[in-house]
């Protein structure tokens, strides 16, 4: 479905449309801005990339998932590849470093779209930086544990 | 337009077993979303259910109330006739008047219902259809999605015959629509406003939509205690369902034979519908609307006019000539030459002065005299605090020998 149209039907009421004092946000997962416009709303393309914080484990190295919005053929979820897959996105958990993760992101963006590619690099890179911090207690935690 | 014009039948046991691979999507699934058309049609159908109720017609009207008229110093508003109470000489009948009538008191002929064009109502209902199996849609208006295997998803037979509730909740927990139902469930709460005393204390949300064909399915009984759920019959498909509050993109789930019968209840692009007597689905105004591809077409590419170059005047900052050294060579090429004439004009100007040297004597001298005089000022300034000392003591001295004395 063309994006045009559609963000003509969703522009006006969506369900991760959030608007306070004065402000037009978005809860959208693929929206890595956090304001609702129509280049910056993912859901309705079919070649964004969401950034999004996950609950850590303990010990888990990283807290970020990347999920890929994505537009099969028969929209179909491919229950057979190993990243979790749904009808509207794949979901990467970024274990092999953040490097790896914004090669994912380049890749998918190319030379065009620099706004968007710059907002996911930003928001990966915010995420590392909160997880970082996390980390650090985390490990602190753990040897004060053992004294 | 999407082209997704096949879809695969699951098997109800099994999410992961597909019973029909390929089977063709119905042509409504292709007709233009409208939601300018679905959101008239709504407003209006969402009237139909209400029912009538008014005022007492006698509400505040049951007095033999009349003006006094003028010259007795209050409003001309009738006033209740008679003594002996409070109520004797209050204001009555106007809508201001506290017990008074209300303005244009709500009568039961009021015109509950609204008649729309079939035509309408058709397209509209055709529009909601086609919006339930665009997914971006169906995540829009709020369905946990994530976890269903195919949009739109059909299942096979076999689940109109479930009579167990049970049955129709692992069936809900296989194809991922739990998800939805939970969120039902949890965000049910209390309704805001009078109307929770009068029958309606919840807000509940909308689940999926359970969509079967034949006529003595038991499906309705396992699926209806299930909260959010809805259960219905092709042949009666609503809109207040399909797209409920006007917003388009409800979570269906369709039957196989369900599904198999929309071809012949809106019809094809080909032939117009066979049980909608004369109705042919909507046309779209435009075949392809993506706006991106057009532009970036070989057909609209090759016609354009290559892209302007733009020029910016004033890409880099400018610097003043008169003051920075470098622009002014820049633009006059002959004024560092200007520049070191300048330079050895001043050297020749200068040429025969000595330097003045410091008179290192005149220095010595004029120190000794500073020490001199400032020395005198110290001796004079401890003289006089010396002074004021002495009287001080004296003073004091004078007061003691006083008292003592006394």
């Amino acid at each position: 479905m063309s994006q045009q149209v559609l963000w003509e039907v969703v522009k006006g009421n969506n369900a991760f449309l959030v608007k306070r004092n004065g402000l037009t946000l978005s809860t959208d997962p693929f929206n890595n801005t956090g304001v609702q416009t129509y280049s910056s709303t993912g859901f309705i393309t079919n070649n964004a990339i969401g950034v999004v914080p996950t609950q850590a484990k303990v010990n888990q190295i990283n807290n970020v998932n990347l999920v890929t919005r994505k537009s099969t053929k028969f929209q179909q979820a491919d229950r057979k590849t190993k990243n979790t897959q749904s009808v509207y996105a794949s979901t990467l958990s970024v274990k092999h470093g953040i490097h790896t993760a914004s090669r994912v992101i380049r890749k998918r963006f190319g030379t065009r779209r620099l706004g968007l590619q710059k907002a996911a690099l930003r928001k990966l890179v915010n995420l590392n930086r909160a997880n970082a911090v996390r980390r650090r207690n985390e490990i602190a935690a753990t040897k004060a544990q053992k004294k | 337009m999407t082209s997704v014009p096949l879809v695969s039948v699951f098997s109800a046991d099994d999410s992961t077993k597909v019973t029909a691979k390929h089977i063709p999507l119905p042509a409504v699934f292709q007709t233009p979303i409208r939601p300018d058309i679905v959101s008239f049609v709504h407003t209006n159908i969402a009237k139909n259910r209400r029912q009538a109720h008014a005022v007492n017609p006698q509400a505040g009207m049951q007095h033999s109330a009349e003006s006094w008229g003028t010259g007795r110093a209050v409003a001309r508003i009738p006033r209740v006739s008679g003594s002996g109470t409070h109520r004797s000489g209050q204001a009555a009948f106007g809508n201001q008047c506290r017990k008074g009538r209300m303005s244009l008191p709500i009568k039961v002929w009021r015109r509950w219902h609204r008649r729309v064009n079939i035509k309408q109502k058709r397209h509209a209902a055709a529009s909601a259809v086609a919006a339930t199996g665009i997914v971006p849609l169906v995540l829009a208006r709020g369905h946990r999605i994530s976890q269903v295997p195919q949009i739109p998803l059909v299942v096979e037979d076999k689940i109109e015959s479930y009579e167990k509730t049970t049955d129709a909740l692992n069936f809900l927990k296989r194809f991922g629509a739990f998800e939805d139902v939970q969120k039902v469930v949890s965000t049910k709460v209390v309704r805001a406003g009078i109307s929770k005393q009068r029958g309606k204390k919840y807000r509940v949300r909308k689940g999926p939509l359970v969509v079967y064909f034949n006529e003595n399915a038991k499906l309705l009984k396992a699926f209806r205690n299930v909260p959010g759920v809805e259960v219905v019959n092709v042949t009666r498909l609503n809109l207040l369902q399909l797209a409920p509050g006007g917003q388009l993109g409800r979570f269906v789930i369709w039957t196989q034979s369900a599904f198999a019968h929309l071809d012949k209840l809106f019809g094809t692009y080909r032939y117009a519908s066979v049980l909608k007597d004369g109705y042919q689905l909507l046309r779209p105004l435009l075949t392809n609307p993506d706006l991106a591809r057009i532009i970036n077409s070989n057909q609209v590419q090759e016609k354009v006019q290559p892209a302007k170059t733009t020029t910016v005047l004033h890409e880099v900052q400018k610097k003043n000539p008169l003051r920075n050294t470098k622009a002014m060579d820049r633009l006059n090429p002959y004024a560092r030459k200007q520049r070191a004439a300048a330079i050895a004009a001043i050297k020749a100007n200068t040429k025969g002065t000595k330097k003045i040297k410091k008179n290192k004597a005149l220095k010595k001298a004029s120190r000794a005299a500073f020490n001199k005089v400032s020395a005198a000022l110290n001796d004079a300034t401890n003289a006089a605090v010396q002074e004021e000392q002495d009287i001080k003591v004296k003073y004091f001295s004078v007061q003691k020998g006083a008292a003592q004395a006394e």
